[in-house]
């Protein structure tokens, strides 16, 4: 089938390739593409169609159809015909019961009935509805493309790549590298992309070639991510040529799909690039020169062209391609009947405006050419060439010829003529509507081959004139892309704390917790943990706590206008814990905040929170512009609880400072040495016992720590420390309270400080202290001991009537304990709430206060 | 207050780690450097009053923030900027700092223009001052707490070159990226 | 949405850099009724036009600025340097 080797022939007859297709061996040669190589080896069958599996064949060789879809090395919906040749390629076919040339499901093709007719689905399959997931499961496997290797994904890499052009032209044609090269004479930084492998390594002076790569879609800021196969490029570009040029359109006649039915241009690369006799007898029939042109190749090549039938000239009704086994045979026109084995139609070309579309051109029919151009390009853009229309005659062939047999209007969805004169009977009557209803334009082609066809027939059947249709919406991609390729590397950042190596070293179980990655215990046994701390010594990190620096003369006046609390009357080196409030008087954040000197406070925020916190802070300092630097110190420093009644003793050991009960009283701020560290000491008891937050600077993380626990503290981890909280009664926001709570339901009345002269959140609360909550955050203990998942219901004569949102088991109070919002008039201590655990409801008493030392003197001590 | 709190210079020699000591164990020095424990201080207030020295650069901001990248010892240098009006603070140990040689492994992390350096913006996701130093290496700053992260992602891309060179659509070689580790 | 913000200080930059903190409101006085306070809490405007609205370059330099945008088109007219004052509107 090959000719004898011709000049411009881009194959390279010395090196042959070889590979699989559809468990065929066939040879090629380098420079052929899987898909020529193929029909060279006199494959024909591409690929099934969508609906009725019958077997397509090459019809545009460019890409652009879905006729070549199949799967190569497990890569689902590879277009054969465009994809480079490559040695034992595995080459499949997709969306076949059995072989490519024997089909079993191609019977929808002949018995036709409830499946085939246009929005079958919509009608057949809603009754009985407890069937759908059946009709689903074998519709989708009956009708559709390929299928994805579930494990592809963990063996391929694709990679993003950010780049930046002052000139991107999309499309190598004549008019794109003129274009390219134009603006490469004035500087650099131009660049050229085209989808076609073979302008791979194309010199264009000043210009850089992208090839293949296609341009996926032109977003807002000169967007222009690029599909370069393994890599995706994002591309920033300050100007954008469009150089997509014009796509050729299929006619629309019965028979129109059979294998053999070609597009000129396909033709044409099939006999110029890859040296190929594509038939032995061919007819052409043709709607612009195009036509003429393949007719000349065709014939230089030895294919007998006894026909050539210009619809300018000649309007024939009735044009009927007939065939056997899905091949064509003959072209019947208006009766007259004539043998072939080639039959190349067009209904000329359509500019291919899409990219061009979705960057905000508009799009409009041009009469005078008889197909869609742009107009008034968005700012940034430029079009060249023959998606402009340029160049373009006018064309106007019959919207669909007569004759019997199946006529597609879009081969992707085998959507035939017939469907779509249904959808508008059945009152489908705008376009938009239309496709949706029948999905002309939506399958793997996305309208590139039926947009234009589609518009025509819907023209002529409601009689409105094509620019009055319009077009439908083009949305990116162009054309289609491999997920993968969009994820690009999974990039999770994940947050560590400077002495995360020394838990994962010492067996800690690491999850997740909020950014952070965090030690959710040490051991097997949590309550282990949680015994240490409360008999002799444990130390947690609690480095991702947020830090941050309030400093300058106004910090205090800045700071006593973002909390309710009041800060004035602090003095330097005390503690004091705070909760943040919206305007809206709902809790956002707590912490504790420490004054280190007159004009330098030091706020710590939730793990979670140290970001938001800081811009908070910071925005509201945009609008007031107190004297004051806010800065997040959370990096740079790192924080230890050391907690137990034997951390005075420890802490002792490792400093030189006096830290007896006398010189570091309970919410004391101290700087002191530790073990040769700079420390800044914190006296406070989040999990109730003795104990000492130590801040000191990040890379002495892995060494303090290690000091630590050599002197006897074990490290206990997140899940012990949630423990020891509750048992305190302590709240955490974000868990117990959510985005609704405010300091009163929280049963934090004490906090707010409503005479200050003004405080974020100061009028909501106001307007809080005078009425009744409808409900609030209490403790609770179980009379049982059975613990409820945090989100159970707390059930009332029935009802739900509120849940819970934190519950333990304690060894050291020796139940089941919880925090629960419940309604206002349970929320007294010891009245008795039913909670539902595993579907039965269980008895709880509230609690109020601490259920463990609630007198505090352990952490006072 | 001394704020030496802040200061891994105020610690005693040996205390010390790098946040990316084992992200970069093992990976090909001679295409990215670990930075994280060279001097760095932090500057709000009006950067007008900050006066530069020899083996400093300050990488301004905005009017209001910018840093000093130095070679002394930087709770030092914060003391001096803070006598001349302004507030510093050693920012060393906050920022986890890399030099990568190849600008393509830059390019495939952050979109931001290399042209325009120095500057702040993404970087694997991550907020990030990024510069450039004097051999033209690209230097990045995360917070100390990202750092290890993003060293992870700079090797994975640095990988990534070998392996998606020159290949076009279809020609993906076999690189296993097992996430089990859950640390 | 990739459209491009001008942060007045770093210059143009996709505005998933940015942290959007809604249009500029107005906070009202000492005391106010709760339909002042709900009004200045709960209700924007949310104008299809030009708006002023508050930016953070939260993924840059960090800074907060005002711009006037266009919701409909995305279009940026203007970037602004806020000018604190003790009892300006929020
Ligand atoms: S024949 Fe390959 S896309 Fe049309
Ligand atoms: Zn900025």
């Amino acid at each position: 089938m090959r000719l004898e080797p011709r000049s411009g022939e881009r194959i390279d007859r010395s090196k042959p390739v070889s590979f699989s297709f559809a468990g065929w061996k066939v040879a090629g040669f380098e420079g052929d593409t899987l898909g020529s190589a193929a029909f060279a080896a006199g494959k024909r069958v591409f690929s099934r169609s969508f609906k009725y599996h019958r077997p397509r064949g090459l019809l545009c060789c460019s890409g652009h159809c879905p006729n070549c879809l199949m799967t190569v090395d497990g890569v689902p919906n590879v277009r054969v015909c465009t994809e480079p040749i490559r040695e034992g390629a595995v080459v499949e076919g997709q969306n076949v019961r059995w072989s490519l040339d024997f089909d079993f499901m191609s019977v929808t093709d002949k018995v036709g009935g409830p499946f085939t007719p246009v929005g079958f689905y919509y009608r057949t399959f809603i009754r009985p509805r407890r069937l759908w997931p059946f009709y689903e499961k074998f519709l989708r496997s009956a009708a559709g493309l390929g299928e994805l290797d579930e494990h592809a994904g963990y063996s391929r890499r694709y990679d993003t790549e950010h780049r930046k052009a002052r000139v991107l032209v999309v499309g190598g044609g004549p008019a794109g590298r003129a274009a390219a090269l134009a603006a490469a004479a004035s500087g650099d930084g131009v660049v050229l992309v085209d989808e076609d492998a073979s302008l791979n390594g194309m010199q264009l002076d000043g210009v850089e070639v992208l090839a293949p790569a296609r341009a996926l879609g032109i977003w807002e800021g000169g967007l222009v991510p690029v599909d370069a196969g393994t890599v995706l490029y994002r591309f920033r570009a300050a100007r954008i040529i469009v150089a997509t040029g014009a796509i050729e359109q299929p006619l629309v006649f019965p028979g129109n799909d059979l294998i053999g039915v070609m597009l000129p241009g396909g033709v044409r690369r099939l006999v110029n690039d890859f040296s190929i006799k594509p038939g032995n007898r061919a007819i052409v029939v043709a709607a612009d020169d195009e036509g003429f042109e393949v007719a000349d190749d065709l014939s230089e090549a030895g294919v007998a062209v006894p026909r050539v039938i210009d619809l300018r000239e000649t309007r024939p009704r009735e044009l009927v391609a007939q065939g056997g086994k899905g091949r064509v045979r003959r072209l019947v026109v208006d009766g007259e009947s004539f043998d072939c084995d080639l039959l190349v139609a067009s209904g000329g070309r359509q500019p291919a405006y899409s990219l061009l579309a979705q960057a905000g051109a508009r799009i409009e029919f041009d009469s005078e050419l008889g197909v869609f151009v742009p107009t008034e390009l968005p700012s940034g853009v430029e079009a060249v060439g023959s998606v402009t229309g340029d160049g373009l005659g006018k064309v106007d062939p019959e919207p669909a010829y007569g004759g019997k047999g199946k006529c597609f209007v879009c081969v992707c969805e085998d959507v035939t003529t017939k469907d779509m004169k249904r959808a508008i009977a059945e009152g489908f009557d705008s376009i938009e509507l239309a496709k949706r209803y029948t999905t002309t334009t939506m399958g793997p082609c996305q309208g590139k081959l039926c947009h234009l066809p589609s518009i025509r027939l819907y023209s002529k059947e409601t009689r409105v004139y094509e620019a009055a249709i319009g077009t439908t919406t083009a949305r990116p991609p162009w054309a289609p892309v491999e997920l993968g390729l969009l994820a690009g590397r999974e990039l999770t950042p994940a947050r560590r704390t400077s002495m995360h190596w020394s838990h994962a070293e010492a067996g800690a179980t690491i999850q997740w917790a909020g950014p952070w990655k965090r030690p959710y215990a040490y051991g097997e046994k949590p309550e282990d943990e949680v015994r240490a701390v409360h008999e002799s010594l444990g130390v947690i990190d609690v480095s991702t706590l947020g830090k941050l620096f309030v400093e300058g003369p106004e910090a205090v006046a800045l700071l006593e206008r973002l909390y309710p609390n009041r800060f004035g009357d602090m003095k330097s080196g005390r503690i004091r814990y705070g909760v943040l409030t919206s305007d809206a008087g709902r809790i956002m954040d707590d912490g504790t905040i420490a004054r280190l000197a007159d004009d330098l406070y030091y706020v710590t925020t939730t793990s979670t929170g140290a970001d938001a916190v800081t811009a908070w802070f910071e925005w509201w300092n945009a609008v007031w512009g107190y004297e004051a630097e806010i800065v997040n110190v959370t990096g740079a420093i790192a924080a230890v609880n050391l907690a137990g009644p034997q951390s005075r003793d420890a802490l002792q050991r490792l400093t030189e400072a006096d830290v007896s009960a006398e010189a570091f009283k309970y919410l004391d701020a101290q700087e002191i040495d530790v073990a040769g560290v700079p420390t800044l000491a914190l006296r406070i008891g989040f999990v109730g016992e003795l104990g000492y937050e130590l801040h000191f600077p990040s890379p002495a993380g892995e060494y303090l720590w290690g000091q630590l626990v050599a002197e006897g503290a074990r490290p206990f981890g997140l899940e012990p420390q949630r423990i020891l909280r509750l048992e305190k009664g302590h709240v955490i926001v974000g868990q117990d309270t959510d985005s609704e709570s405010n300091l009163y339901s929280a049963g934090m009345s004490w906090l707010p400080k409503l005479d200050k002269d003004d405080f974020v959140g100061k009028y909501a609360l106001e307007h809080f202290a005078e009425r009744e909550e409808k409900e609030r955050l209490v403790g609770f203990t179980m009379e049982e001991d059975v613990l409820p998942a945090e989100g159970a219901q707390i059930v009332v004569e029935g009802f739900p009537a509120g849940r819970v949102t934190s519950a333990r088991r304690s060894e050291a109070v020796g139940s089941v304990i919880g925090l629960a919002w419940v309604p206002t008039d349970r929320a007294k201590n010891g009245t008795r709430v039913e909670i539902r655990v595993d579907r039965l409801l269980r008895g709880a008493r509230v609690t109020h206060g601490a259920f463990f030392d609630s007198a505090g003197q352990r952490m006072r001590s | 207050m001394s704020r030496a709190f802040l200061s891994p210079s105020r610690c005693d020699a040996g205390t010390l780690t790098s946040p990316l000591r084992r992200a970069l164990e093992g990976a090909n020095s001679a295409a990215v450097r670990d930075l994280s424990l060279e001097g760095v201080v932090e500057i709000r207030g009006d950067s007008d009053l900050v006066e530069v020295a020899e083996g400093e650069d300050l990488v301004r901001l905005s009017p209001q923030r910018g840093y000093i990248f130095t070679d002394g010892d930087p709770a030092d240098v914060a003391e001096r900027l803070r006598a001349g009006g302004v507030l510093a603070y050693d920012a060393t140990g906050a920022l986890a700092g890399m030099a990568i040689e190849s600008e393509q492994v830059v390019r495939r992390l952050t979109d931001l223009d290399l042209d325009e350096l120095p500057t702040s913006g993404p970087f694997a996701h991550v907020t990030a001052i990024v510069r450039r130093a004097d051999d033209g290496w690209v230097e990045v700053y995360v917070q100390q707490e990202y750092g290890h992260y993003v060293a992870e992602a700079v090797v994975d891309a640095l990988t990534g070159l070998d392996t998606s060179r020159g290949l076009t659509r279809g020609q993906t070689p076999d690189v296993s990226d097992p996430d089990g580790s859950p640390a | 949405m990739s459209f491009l913000l001008s942060c007045p200080f770093c210059g143009p930059r996709p505005v998933d850099e940015y942290a959007y903190f809604g249009e500029v409101t107005k906070r009202p006085g000492p005391s106010p009724t709760l339909r002042e306070l709900t009004d200045y809490v709960y209700f924007r405007d949310n104008v299809a036009g030009v708006q002023r609205e508050w930016w953070q370059h939260r993924s840059g330099c960090g800074e907060w600025f005002l711009a006037e945008r266009d919701t409909r088109t995305n279009e940026v007219l203007e970037v602004i340097l806020p000018e604190p004052g003790r009892n300006s509107p929020a």
